[in-house]
């Protein structure tokens, strides 16, 4: 409904701004997405047009523009996967997917945490410990195996480390909020900065490769990393890597949905007093979904040195900090975070190739970058803070429009009569006056089998 | 005799429902109106429109605070109103206490009655506390509500921020005052203070409009009633010539049976007991003092107090949601003192708590996830770590079919019932454990009628099956019916176990206040004393 009748003002109106972001669908939330990349395009291209206007160069490369945004954004969504016609396993194609596998593991990393209602911006330092550990500890498991069977062996071991490293350092600051009541946000963010400067003293001390001279670990031999299949052997991407990524975010929503551990996970997150009432173990809870979110952190960090680098390198990418916005993208849904992590994987390899083939300077590069996932992020954004303010009682305008919280009665829809009475006539024509959406979006997992 | 609302025939629809269907409603100047009915009624939507804060699908609202001037017909000759927001309704002289207050804990009275329209200095600049103090100091002797303008809200009762809402509105020109089930939070004495205050207020000329759905409120404070029944006007009587008879079947539309019947139980062995339980509260100030309490099967025991004197730590500590400072509980002669939350739900202990939509359900699932809350980990619900989602969901239907819960649907979110549906699913939830002893909380607040006359029949049942009761509620009439023996507590203490047939409301209401009177009917058998079940606790 066009919501006319109702309280106008900008209060008013922002309210039913929030509750409509609250109540939309996952379908109606894909739409949003999805208008707001072509909108940050539409925004984008003026941006780079303009600042093509303002830069002097020999030739215009559009209306007058040094820089052409037409050429900018095919570069940077449609090239960033190559000619796949042509060859499907092109380079190009191969950086956007190794992104995006190590994006989906770090993704999960901030969700899985997420939905326990704890706010792990650690993801980052889970990763670089996870990447140290397992290049040190790979390397010296490599040095005592050979034949064919190396793989096997050494490839489990390299990741396995990566998750027991990165799910103790998670641990840290889960255990620390759990017992000491230490914001997580400050204690992660801290733990970047260790683990940052830890694997760069610890790299320099004792792990180096002393035939380099950047600071890095020693070279792993080929067998010990993720076998190129399918694609070919230059490539920095591995299939099998983004298997079990793939698996991975799987899980995390099986066991999200399907799993008590999972109920108990999500309960804490939502209404830590009603899972408290439910017998959840709020503590151990919390340092359970530390532990896991910051394993699967460190599964990232074995992939990034496994796939990508074959050593470890002490400037990590921020994979981390991206994770965030993934995850945010996807609504927290494990799912969601495969797709968002590969939009975030296209975003990243285009970017280079923008560089590559136009005189755009990478700068400008970023802040296109940094405007597609602002505009797509924002909607999700304002909905996550939103349900926080209005999801224990928002069946609509009641919500907010004084501040005002509804009482127990009167609550549209949903009171003591029977509400098939065509209930759902006017209920396409607008999510306001809807309860919020439970299940309707993926995000809750929760009841189906 | 001049009305200063008047509401003809408003029609709210919202998708699918009619919230409000074609309501007339008509205020005399200086009068308290009640608006009656039960949850879902429409009696808060019809508030809202009168509020500004949703605007009529139909009809028309006037409003003048000197009174409406009306043609020989009845007809009214002012323009009708149209509020966009409630900021429109404000200047027009109406103001709304809702059910959950809007302040701000960390500042004081003064500050928050004022908040966005503060008396100013040093030509605005800076906000005049003094000035502001001041207004709030008069406001609240001339209407007299004893209001401390210095006090910080955080530390003041719930019944102080009440009337710290009332200022807030009076400050800002309200002339018709809105509330919103004043009563749900207040202990009986602050209602009586309440409506003391409602009598200061129509004297000096202001007129109250209050949402209730209980009768005896309605039929006590008002001088008019309007009943609403599904979204529609019933009627309109005068408080003073009806009865709750009358009322409560204008409400409910059938004939209710007010007085539960208690049938005789044999009661039987002890089931839960706790032994000189003590508790600090969050601040480390002691709320519970070495309490004794032993409910045996088939048995209610009421425990009434005024809010505060350590029921909800006492409850918490029995339910092992809060770590006593010494004491025992046992369930079944086995001792669950350091045993975890989960465990003793295990036990056969079940738990209806005081606060559904903090506790008692996850508000963003649905009922078929919220009916395995506290089971997730157990069978039948739970196999190898998995949750049946198919059995939960069928065990969701059956609470729904079973305790009438509306919408009759496990899909539907625990946010999208109404207050009333979401306790008789908590209860219903709690009832199906099969439990050997259910420690309830509240049941049925801010419930309606008939769910609370349902809510009764089944602690009522579940006591003739055997199972312990253990009764907690700030309603007198409900504990004094329901129980087979009351514990009253005081600071912490059960000061005395009575026989709340016998007790007079006013021995009662002394026990509550710490007195201790002579001659009380304790409910104690000789044999008994044996049992600890709190006596009077030691000097």
């Amino acid at each position: 409904m066009s919501d006319a009748d109702d309280s106008s003002g900008w209060r008013g109106r922002v309210t039913r701004v929030l509750d409509r972001l609250t109540s939309a669908s996952a379908r109606e939330r894909l739409a949003i997405s999805l208008s707001a990349l072509v909108l940050s395009v539409a925004v984008g291209a003026v941006l780079i047009y303009g600042a093509g206007l303002a830069t002097t160069c020999r030739r215009a490369a559009f209306l007058g523009s040094c820089y052409d945004p037409f050429v900018v954004y095919d570069q940077l969504f449609f090239r960033s996967f190559g000619n796949l016609l042509a060859d499907p396993t092109n380079p190009k194609a191969a950086t956007t997917l190794g992104e995006a596998t190590i994006l989906v593991c770090t993704g999960l990393s901030v969700a899985v945490a997420f939905k326990a209602g704890v706010f792990n911006i650690g993801t980052q330092g889970q990763l670089v410990v996870g990447a140290l550990a397992t290049a040190v500890v790979t390397y010296a498991v490599s040095q005592t195996l050979a034949g064919p069977l190396a793989t096997v062996v050494s490839l489990p071991v390299g990741v396995l480390t990566g998750a027991v490293t990165g799910g103790l350092y998670g641990a840290i600051p889960g255990a620390l909020k759990a017992y000491a009541d230490a914001n997580e946000v400050i204690t992660t963010i801290m733990l970047n900065f260790v683990a940052t400067n830890l694997a760069l003293f610890a790299v320099q001390a004792a792990f180096k490769d002393p035939e380099s001279v950047a600071t890095q670990t020693r070279r792993l031999p080929a067998f010990a990393q993720f076998p190129r299949v399918v694609f070919p052997e230059t490539a920095d991407f591995s299939i099998v890597a983004l298997a079990l990524a793939v698996t991975l975010a799987v899980a995390a929503a099986y066991l999200l949905a399907a799993t008590a551990f999972g109920y108990d996970v999500r309960t804490s997150g939502l209404q830590s007093a009603a899972a408290e009432y439910g017998g959840v173990d709020a503590k151990r809870t919390t340092v359970a979904a530390m532990t896991l979110s910051g394993a699967l952190g460190g599964v990232g960090g074995a992939i990034y040195v496994l796939m990508k680098l074959g050593n470890f390198q002490t400037n990590v990418p921020a994979y981390g900090f991206d994770g965030i916005t993934v995850t945010i993208l996807a609504g927290n849904n494990p799912l969601g975070v495969l797709a968002a992590g590969l939009l975030f994987g296209v975003l990243k390899s285009g970017s280079i190739n923008v560089s590559v083939a136009t005189d755009v300077p990478p700068e400008l590069v970023g802040v296109i970058r940094g405007l597609i996932v602002l505009f797509v992020a924002m909607p999700e954004f304002f909905r996550l803070i939103a349900r926080r303010y209005t999801s224990d009682d928002s069946p609509g305008e009641t919500a907010v429009t004084d501040g005002g919280r509804p009482t127990d009665d009167e609550r549209p829809g949903s009171d003591d009569r029977p509400t098939d009475d065509g209930r759902s006539t006017d209920d396409t024509q607008g999510g306001t006056e809807r309860p919020p959406d439970g299940d309707t979006g993926s995000d809750d997992g929760g009841v189906s089998p | 005799m001049v009305d200063a609302v008047r509401m003809e025939q408003i029609t709210k629809r919202f998708p699918g429902v009619v919230a409000n269907d074609d309501v007339t409603l008509s205020v005399e100047r200086g009068s308290v109106h009640a608006l009656l009915g039960e949850n879902g009624a429409g009696k808060t939507t019809l508030m809202n429109v009168l509020y500004g804060l949703y605007r009529p699908t139909s009809g028309e609202v006037y409003v003048d605070s000197d009174g409406l001037s009306t043609s020989e017909t009845g007809a009214v000759r002012d323009d009708p109103r149209s509020f966009d927001s409630p900021r429109d309704a404000i200047d027009a002289g109406i103001g709304m206490i809702h059910q959950h207050f809007m302040l701000v804990d960390t500042m004081s009275v003064a500050e928050n009655v004022t908040l966005g329209d503060e008396p100013t200095k040093w030509g605005g600049l800076a906000v005049d506390r003094a000035a502001a103090r001041e207004a709030v100091r008069d406001l609240s002797a001339r209407y007299g509500l004893d209001v401390d303008p210095t006090a910080t809200v955080a530390d003041v009762s719930v019944g102080v921020r009440q009337r710290v809402e009332i200022l807030k509105a009076l400050y800002r020109g309200a002339d018709v005052l809105i509330l919103d089930e004043p009563t749900a939070v207040l202990t009986p004495q602050e209602v009586e203070e309440l409506f003391a205050v409602f009598a200061e207020l129509t004297a000096a000329g202001k007129t109250i409009v209050f949402i209730t759905h209980k009768l005896g409120e309605a039929m006590g404070a008002a001088d008019e009633v309007t009943v609403l029944r599904d979204g529609a006007h019933v009627g309109t009587v005068d408080a003073d010539a009806t009865t709750r008879e009358e009322l409560a079947e204008l409400m409910v539309g059938r004939g209710v049976v007010l007085e539960t019947e208690t049938p005789p139980v044999e009661r039987g062995d002890p089931t839960l007991s706790v032994s000189g339980l003590t508790v600090d509260d969050a601040r480390g100030v002691r709320a519970v003092d070495g309490v004794d309490l032993t409910v045996h099967a088939g048995e209610i025991l009421g425990v009434a107090g005024v809010d505060g004197n350590g029921q909800s730590e006492l409850v918490e500590a029995i339910t092992g949601l809060r770590t006593p400072e010494a004491g025992r509980v046992t369930l079944d002669g086995r001792d669950l003192s350091g045993v975890s939350r989960r465990e003793r739900a295990r036990a056969g202990m079940a738990y209806v708590p005081a606060d559904r939509q903090e506790r008692g359900l996850v508000m963003d699932f649905d009922l078929t996830g919220n009916g395995v809350l506290g089971s997730q980990h157990d069978r039948p619900f739970a196999t190898g770590g998995r949750v049946d989602w198919r059995r939960a969901r069928e065990h969701a239907a059956d609470i729904v079919d079973e305790y009438d819960v509306r919408p009759p649907d496990p899909t539907a979110t625990a946010a999208s019932l109404s207050g009333g549906n979401q306790q008789k699913f908590v209860v219903g939830r709690e009832v199906a454990r099969d439990p050997s002893c259910l420690v309830a909380v509240h049941p049925t607040r801010g419930v309606d009628i008939g769910s609370t006359e349902f809510i009764h029949d089944r602690l009522i049942d579940l006591r003739g099956a055997g199972t312990a009761v253990l009764l907690i509620s700030s309603k007198l009439d409900e504990v004094r019916e329901l129980s087979d023996r009351l514990a009253v507590v005081h600071q912490g203490e059960v000061v005395s176990v009575v026989d709340p047939d016998l007790i007079t409301e006013e021995q009662l209401g002394l026990l509550m206040a710490g007195e201790r009177p002579t001659d009380v009917p304790t409910a104690d058998r000789p044999s008994e004393t044996a049992v600890a079940d709190g006596g009077v606790a030691d000097e």
